[in-house]
């Protein structure tokens, strides 16, 4: 037997026999929906985070002379959401995973929502500092001048601030959904089949190791190697309106 | 002679808990259609004191009574004083991502509310007087140093605010470009601005201003008519200063 009928007898063991595609397709499928929906609740979450924090940075000595509740209010904010990044960047995610599964939402045995919530509540730590860190690389002077000629914190914010930082942030924020991408691989400790469950399910079945591990990766390698194409596209023209 | 524009009042800025006093105790009244220049070695307070006027910097303690109200005080709407008195920075400050029309109209129609069309033939005015019409759609990226700072200047006057800061306008310029930038603060302060104005150039202090002020660690040291300040200089650090700066 040659190595090309081998090959295809391989295949045809993994992949045809019994299905056992569709597996690899349900994985793909929870996959990107784990992804996708982890990545919104991070975005919308890290904005809420991270507006939190720059304001606290930027505006909280002026808050604090103006006194009242607003201050009190941002003040502790600024200290929990302190707390959350601290916590989250430093634990393992798969514990973070482990513990929203079996502690916190010990009620709720959908695993794939589990995961979008424990990926969601993790990467809600990173884009959060994606965004500040965006605000953050904006010249102060830009901020002063901002302020200069009458313009609260706020509309500083939304017409001279962000409007310069996103073009910091979107690629960041890019790379970040690029990551979890792969993040999300070991959402088959809670149950999920996920594209890498799917293919180890096969190998379980199968005994036969190289030819579901590898479709694996070169499936996350396509689609990690396709989003970077659209990253470069994507940095390419943020570059452009630079002038 | 009539109610000063802005009254400063004792004005301190203290750091580490007033081991370091940029402020200690500055004390000026400024009248409309006064220019003001300020002097002083680096690391006096005199920017320090420029950014206290439009609390750009959070003064520890005094007073700052501009248009009748002391905008120091915790009530106070800094922002819509802060409408009224433009400021001009050393690097300019322009925002990128707009055009040179763009930069200036901003802040009149978001704050003013003054319909676009409007604000546009406004500033096209403000860019004839900086020389700059032919410019009105480039972005600030494209312009030298001179040529941002007077757009900056025209900037700021879209507001059509009651006092100028100049903080150190033309120290961050190549020197062939400084004189452009001067004669713009000329042409202002004859048509009756009030200006404060932070800088090295003793010639726009002498040929320009109407008073003179030296500042020394944090407080002010001298002040008088620009031909007194120059001639006649009373405080030793003053006359020391003077010897060291090129006239």
């Amino acid at each position: 037997m040659n190595w090309f009928d081998k090959f295809c007898n391989d295949f045809t063991l993994n992949f045809i026999e019994g299905d056992r595609w569709k597996w690899i397709l349900e994985g793909l499928g929870n996959t990107i929906i784990i992804t996708i929906f982890a990545l919104i609740i991070g975005v919308l979450l890290g904005i809420i985070i991270a507006a939190v924090r720059s304001t606290y940075d930027k505006n909280g000595a002026d808050m604090k002379k103006r006194g009242g509740p607003a201050y009190v209010f941002l003040k502790i904010g600024n200290t929990l959401c302190n707390l959350y990044l601290t916590v989250v960047r430093g634990t393992p995610s798969v514990v973070q995973l482990l513990i929203m599964y079996f502690i916190i939402l010990v009620n709720v045995t959908n695993g794939v929502f589990v995961a979008i919530i424990a990926f969601g509540l993790n990467s809600a730590a990173y884009v959060a500092e994606i965004f500040r860190g965006g605000i953050m690389s904006i010249d102060e002077g830009q901020f002063e001048a901002g302020r200069s000629l009458g313009f609260n914190y706020l509309q500083t914010m939304f017409h001279i601030i962000l409007p310069q930082a996103i073009k910091v942030i979107l690629p960041s924020l890019f790379n970040e959904f690029i990551t979890l991408i792969k993040e999300t691989a070991v959402a088959g400790y809670v149950g999920v089949m996920d594209l890498t469950k799917a293919g180890d399910k096969i190998r379980g079945r199968t005994f036969s190791a190289f030819m579901p591990l590898i479709a694996v990766a070169l499936i996350y390698l396509g689609i990690v190697v396709l989003l970077t194409q659209l990253l470069k596209q994507l940095e390419k023209r943020l570059r452009k309106s630079e002038r | 002679m009539e109610e000063a524009l802005i009254k400063v009042r004792n004005l301190k800025k203290h750091y580490n808990g007033g081991k370091v006093k940029a402020l200690d105790g500055i004390d000026i009244d400024i009248h409309q259609g006064e220019v003001v220049v300020v002097v002083g070695p680096s690391g006096s307070g005199k920017s320090t004191f420029l950014r206290s006027l439009n609390l750009l910097e959070q003064p520890t303690e005094g007073e700052i009574i501009f248009d009748g109200e002391d905008i120091n005080a915790k009530d106070a709407d800094i922002n819509k004083h802060r409408q009224k008195m433009g400021m001009v920075f050393q690097h300019f400050n322009l925002f990128p991502h707009k055009t040179v029309l763009g930069n200036i109209t901003l802040a009149p129609i978001q704050l003013k509310k003054i319909p676009k069309p409007e604000a546009e033939a406004q500033a096209m005015k403000l860019l004839n007087m900086v020389h700059l019409e032919d410019k009105a759609t480039n972005y600030p990226s494209q312009l030298s140093g001179g040529q941002k700072q007077r757009i900056a200047i025209a900037r700021a006057l879209a507001m059509e605010p009651t006092v100028m800061l100049f903080d150190e306008p033309t120290s961050a310029l190549d020197p062939e470009m400084v004189g452009e930038v001067l004669d713009i603060m000329k042409d202002l302060a004859k048509s009756g601005m009030t200006m404060v104005v932070v800088t090295h150039e003793m010639g726009f202090a002498k040929e320009v201003g109407t008073r003179v002020i030296f500042i020394d660690h944090g407080q002010i040291k001298e002040e008088n008519t620009p031909k007194e300040f120059f001639n006649n200089p009373k405080d030793p650090r003053l006359q020391d200063f003077l010897s060291k700066v090129l006239i």
